[in-house]
Formats: C-alpha cells, sequence, structure tokens
C-alpha cells in the first residue's frame, strides 16, 4: 500500500481506538488486537502481547506508549508519531466540549447513568482481550506459571511493573536459553 | 512563555510517571507550583478524566493547558506529556524490530508475554471491584451489563465501539 495512505489509515484508526478508550486505557489492547491484528495484519499478535507489558512498564502513559510501539512496528517513526496523535486527537475535543459544561455534565443523572454502563463494559472488553491472547502469550507449563504469579502479584500487591518485566525476561533466558521448541504452542 | 512552560513542565512529568493515577501527585506538584490550577480543580481532572475517553495523563494535560493558555496551551502540553512515549519507546521498538528473530530475544519475551497477560487479568480485577462494590454493596444491575456485554463480546464479532455504545444505552436504563 502506498505510504502516505496507510499512515492516513493508521491515523483515522488510532482517532476511533482513542474515542472509545475508557477505564485505565486497558480497552486499548482488544481495539489495537481488532484493528491492526486481526483486520489489517499490520502487527502480530506476539508483537501486541510484548508491546502491552513494555508500554506498562515505559516511562510516560501508557495507551500513548503502546500506540507508539505499534505505530512503530507498522509504519517506523512517521508511524510512531501519527499513532500517538491519532490516540490523543479526541481527548482535545472532548475534554475541550467536558470542560465548558462541567459542572452542569457533573451533577447530570443521564450522564451519571450512562457512564456507569460504559465503566461495566471495560471489564468484559479486557477479558475478551485476555482470552483471545492466550494461546500467543502463554507456552507450555512454565508460561502459565508466570502468568499466575504475575497476575497475583499485579493484583494484590503494587509491585512496580519495570521490576516485573525485567524479572520476566530473566526467567524466560533461564527457561528457554535461546531453545524455541515449536510443539509447545 | 506559557506555551514553552505547559510543554515542559508537562514533559516532566510525563518521565516522572508510570501513568493513570501516580500522575496525579506529580501533576499536583507542577500546577501549583506555577499557579495553573488550585487544588480543588486537580481533583476535578480525575473526574473529567473519568467521563471522556483517553488517558488521565492526555486528558490532564489537555485540561490544565485549556484552562490556562486556550487551545494552543492544550496542545503543547500534550505535546509535552507525549514527549517519553516518543522518545523512549521508539527507539525500544527500534531495538526489538532489529533483533528480530534472535533465539534469546525470543526466550525472554516468551518470559515476558504470560507476565503481561498476568498484567491484563490483574487489571480487570482492580477495575472490576470499585465499578461492580464500589459503594460497599454489590452493584448487580453494573453486574448485568457487563455479563450481558460480555456475552456480546465473546459470542459474536461485534466490532468494541459498538458495544460500548450497547453499554452505554443500557446505562441509561439500568444504571
Amino acid at each position: 500500500m502506498e505510504k502516505g495512505k496507510r499512515l492516513w489509515t493508521i491515523f483515522i484508526v488510532m482517532a476511533k481506538i482513542g474515542l472509545f478508550t475508557f477505564g485505565g486505557g486497558w480497552s486499548i489492547v482488544a481495539q489495537i488486537q481488532n484493528e491492526f491484528v486481526d483486520r489489517r495484519q499490520w502487527l502480530s499478535e506476539e508483537q501486541l502481547v510484548d508491546y502491552m507489558s513494555l508500554a506498562k512498564s515505559f516511562p510516560g502513559i501508557m495507551i500513548i506508549n503502546m500506540s507508539v510501539f505499534c505505530g512503530y512496528t507498522m509504519n517506523g517513526y512517521p508511524g510512531a508519531v501519527v499513532a500517538a496523535f491519532g490516540l490523543s486527537a479526541p481527548a482535545v475535543f472532548t475534554i475541550a466540549i467536558v470542560t465548558y459544561c462541567y459542572s452542569a455534565m457533573r451533577e447530570n443523572v443521564f450522564v451519571i447513568k450512562l457512564l456507569n454502563g460504559i465503566r461495566s463494559v471495560v471489564i468484559p472488553i479486557i477479558l475478551n482481550a485476555a482470552w483471545k491472547l492466550k494461546k500467543t502469550a502463554v507456552k507450555g507449563k512454565s508460561g502459565g506459571v508466570i502468568l499466575l504469579i504475575s497476575f497475583f502479584l499485579c493484583a494484590l500487591t503494587g509491585i512496580n511493573k519495570l521490576l516485573l518485566v525485567i524479572v520476566a525476561l530473566i526467567a524466560g533466558l533461564l527457561i528457554w536459553r535461546g531453545v524455541i521448541p515449536d510443539d509447545l504452542s | 512563555m506559557i506555551y514553552l512552560k505547559l510543554f515542559l513542565s508537562f514533559m516532566k512529568i510525563g518521565f516522572c510517571s508510570f501513568g493513570g493515577m501516580t500522575m496525579i501527585p506529580v501533576i499536583n506538584d507542577e500546577v501549583l507550583r506555577y499557579g495553573w490550577l488550585t487544588s480543588a480543580e486537580v481533583m476535578d481532572i480525575v473526574a473529567v478524566a473519568e467521563m471522556t475517553p483517553g488517558s488521565l495523563g492526555i486528558n490532564s494535560a489537555t485540561f490544565v493547558g485549556l484552562r490556562t493558555a486556550g487551545v494552543l496551551g492544550a496542545l503543547s502540553a500534550s505535546f509535552g506529556v507525549m514527549v517519553p512515549s516518543l522518545t523512549l519507546c521508539a527507539l525500544a521498538a527500534r531495538f526489538i524490530l532489529q533483533m528480530k528473530g534472535n533465539k534469546y530475544l525470543e526466550s525472554a519475551m516468551r518470559g515476558v508475554r504470560p507476565a503481561s497477560l498476568g498484567m491484563l487479568l490483574a487489571a480487570a480485577v482492580t477495575l472490576g471491584i470499585p465499578t461492580f462494590a464500589g459503594t460497599g454493596v454489590i452493584a448487580w444491575n453494573l453486574v448485568l451489563i457487563a455479563v450481558i456485554t460480555g456475552v456480546i463480546l465473546f459470542k459474536t464479532k461485534l466490532s468494541i465501539p459498538k458495544v460500548i455504545l450497547i453499554a452505554a444505552v443500557m446505562g441509561l436504563f439500568l444504571g
């Protein structure tokens, strides 16, 4: 595909994703999976999973980090810039609107109900994304053990994500030692 | 110059924080130092950020920029808070792509991927508790919305924006 057209698509799709990213941003994973992994195949599932924890453990905003990792992979540095700006564009507009009618919206019972609905759907979106990614992410029994340890550490303690990623990197190196069997998947 | 100040200030906020609520104390320090917002207004950021799509970081940068210096201020602050991503993550992505196919990197990544998934599942729990039991009792109406939209997500190929809209409409009746 023509390069300019691809960049434009990245911008538009990221803007759409930005418009529908609520609740701490994790639903971005599900949306990138739909748009760029399944539909356009510009990213692999492995890359999506790799970038998830890296985006969380790098300084800065997780979803912007995620957009930069994915944008860079799909179209080099211009792809990264376009993805980050596309993702944040809707925020600039919606915040501008909300700031002007903030006090009216805050007390409005319909707004509160609407947001309650949106907050509730974030959880199934995350679970659905995790379910789809499980085969790619978890290889063999050791993978399952790492998954459980990471889940409990993140759910029950405020463990530093960077530390978790570094420990997982070392664990991966020690377990597989550069030997990648194909039959485990 | 106010635009440059906003840009630098939010660049600092970006580098010093790891997103989400961890940004609030850092944002608080910066905006109070320059007198851009009051403490009460900082707490408003959290409420506004919850009402609007996007992350707390971008939303607060936009909010503070808009309040202090209009649309250009909003853009300067948002661009500033994106600088860590545009530098560090781009470099990391480049490194990973160059190493593609390296067996040791692949081994290490096989350790990271399940940890990623564990992180994602934990996010569902830590977000779920305040959503469904924030007031101390279980909000069955919201659980019902989650279950119905969950079934839609797992059983149909409806896109996520559409499912979010369905949830919002259900919220109007059940929320």
